[in-house]
């Protein structure tokens, strides 16, 4: 009973949990709910994905309506690895939650803030699981919601700036994608995402499904900062509580990124929308500018958690070079990347929040001899910059390879080219912080502090060792992205 | 008489969708013309999907409609939210003051 019932689980215990979380008033008992049900949707996400790796395909109708006319919710291979991804940060970043949050968030406010974040996470698990795209702009705008709000919440009175900013670029984005939506609806009068991958090649070549497309691809495209739309980004991720920047930039951007694929490869699967309409030329050109542009305004922030930020839109960039190759092994080095990067900017962004904890500030001066103050935080934080690199033994490597792979396959070399260089600025930006906190004196009048709490530095080394352990040995993660890659472009389901 | 059809429906609704577009991006003064540019845009959006209901005489854009008012009352209240908060730190809602983002 439970098994067959799972997909709907999913999104429904975190959904109807948030509401009890702001019953339970105690900060304390909110965090240790809130953790219970975090864990239980990524045993949830575990066992769907090995259910496909199994069987197949799940298809599950709510309420027993039949899929065109209800709304179908479909686990394949790349949602079910999308799921884990969400559900395992999600779950890692309420270890990490309790301290940090405590002393962020006003007391009073904990637990609002809590049942916001699991209406977030169950708004992002949506996006994976469903197979209906107005379903699906609901969920985006469940996450985008809740998400401006955890925003709002840092203590940094720019906070509210960067939030206001988010809401109007977001809510321009999901406008945008309605608007697609509309527009494919009148033209097949269906809105189930396998529905109209049958009936769309019929009328792809009208004006109205071009509008569609371009139409879906800006929207999504705001939500998930490619380059010239990135600028909502910087900002919100560098204010808001350090919890919620590494919630958000593992998991937010990686589900837009799902989306996109989605679209691309499932909804147009039958049209050929990457060479035929362009599509993949503008993506590449646009990953290319921001891998670089990103990547060098990041050298340059003396606020360090902006830098981060930056370099998540120049990581946003390799995912999106991926995805616009349109080949298998492109398409597979992107997707991995989702993973590999959510694992090591999840990382990165803990340690700052151990910092923001301890030190009180993530300026760059702030780092001065940290590396013998905080030794365990200092050196996470050297071996997710080596994974963000993409040094070998690290995730950040498997991905690289793959992109590489891909390009010296369609004979383009000056990408591979292109993708070692953008690589070296990481090595820059990452070195700074290196050079500061093992190479500088701390200064004279700095307070005593300690190394974090436990239950922090379970958290950020859980994704630490992740980072190298799926470097390592990466034949489960890649088994699955080379197999949603083989889906999404060959047998097309 | 002329009849009204689909393309008039969507005419306005085109009308609309760039007034709001204008309205964000020409916007120099007041943050609150802003929200209200966004919930044009989804008004205009809500105009298409009633138009294209009626057209294919299949409810479902209606009901799709209404979901869409609320999406888009729950954004404004945010963004309302959040101009508060704003106002109490600072004493105004000026664009000027909400572009200040120095690092």
């Amino acid at each position: 009973m439970i098994a067959a019932n799972l997909p709907i689980l999913q999104v429904i215990a975190p959904l109807l949990s948030a509401p009890l979380c702001v019953l339970l008033r105690r900060p304390g008992a909110a965090w240790a709910f809130a953790l219970a049900v975090t864990w239980a949707s990524f045993a949830i996400a575990l066992t769907l994905l090995s259910q496909v790796l199994e069987s197949g395909p799940i298809s599950y109708e709510i309420g027993g309506w039949a899929a065109p006319f209800g709304i179908e919710y479909r686990v394949d291979m790349i949602s079910a690895f999308v799921l884990v991804i969400v559900s395992a940060i999600g779950s890692a970043i309420m270890l990490f939650a309790r301290h940090s949050v405590a002393s962020e968030i006003r007391r009073e406010r904990i637990y609002l803030f809590y049942a916001m974040y699991l209406l977030c996470l169950s708004g992002l698990l949506g996006i994976a699981i469903t197979g209906d795209t107005f379903n699906l702009f609901v969920f985006l705008e469940i996450s985008s919601l809740s998400s401006y709000v955890l925003i709002s919440l840092g203590q940094d009175k720019r906070a509210l700036t960067a939030a206001f900013r988010y809401l109007v670029m977001g809510a321009i984005g999901a406008t945008f994608y309605i608007i697609g939506v509309g527009l494919m609806y009148m033209m097949t009068g269906t809105l189930n995402i396998a529905d109209l991958a049958v009936r769309l090649p019929a009328v792809a070549s009208t004006t109205t499904i071009l509008a569609a497309l371009a139409f879906l691809t800006v929207g999504i495209s705001l939500k998930l900062a490619l380059f010239p739309l990135h600028a909502w980004l910087p900002g919100a991720y560098a204010y808001a509580p350090s919890m919620v920047t590494a919630f958000m930039a593992a998991t937010a951007t990686k589900v837009a990124v799902y989306i996109l694929i989605r679209i691309l490869f499932t909804i147009f699967g039958g049209v050929d929308v990457m060479a035929g309409m362009h599509v993949g030329v503008i993506l590449t050109g646009l990953a290319v500018i921001a891998m670089f542009a990103a990547s060098t305004t990041a050298i340059f922030q003396p606020n360090l958690k902006r830098m981060l930020a930056y370099s998540s839109v120049a990581q946003i960039g390799y995912i999106i070079l991926g995805i616009s190759f349109a080949s298998e092994t492109g398409l597979a080095g992107g997707i991995i990347h989702l993973f590999n990067h959510a694992v090591t900017k999840s990382a990165l962004f803990m340690v700052m929040g151990c910092v923001v904890l301890r030190v009180g500030s993530v300026n760059i001066r702030a780092f001065d001899g940290l590396g013998a103050r905080m030794p365990l935080t200092m050196a996470a934080f050297v071996i997710a910059g080596l994974s963000l690199i993409g040094i070998p033994l690290t995730v950040g490597f498997i991905s690289k390879w793959y992109l590489i792979l891909a390009a010296l396959e369609k004979g383009w070399w000056p990408i591979a080219v292109v993708v070692v260089l953008s690589s070296l600025l990481a090595v820059i930006y990452v070195w700074r912080v290196v050079e500061a906190a093992y190479f500088r004196p701390a200064a004279a009048d700095a307070p005593e502090i300690s190394e974090a709490p436990a239950s922090m530095l379970i958290a950020l080394w859980l994704m630490t060792g992740a980072s190298v352990y799926f470097g390592v040995d990466a034949t489960r993660t890649l088994d699955v992205a080379l197999g949603a890659a083989k889906l999404l472009l060959v047998d097309r389901i | 008489m002329f009849e009204i059809g689909l393309s008039h429906y969507m005419s306005l609704s085109a009308i609309l969708f760039v007034l709001g577009i204008f309205g964000i991006f020409l916007n120099r003064k007041n943050v609150v013309v802003i929200l209200m540019s966004i919930e044009l845009i989804l008004l205009a959006v809500n105009i298409n999907l009633v138009a294209f209901s009626a057209e294919l005489n299949d409810l479902v854009g209606q009901v799709f409609a209404m979901f869409i008012l609320t999406v888009a009352a729950a954004e404004a209240a945010i963004g309302l939210a959040i101009l508060m908060a704003f106002f109490r730190n600072r004493g105004s809602i000026a664009v000027e003051d909400i572009n200040v983002m120095k690092g």
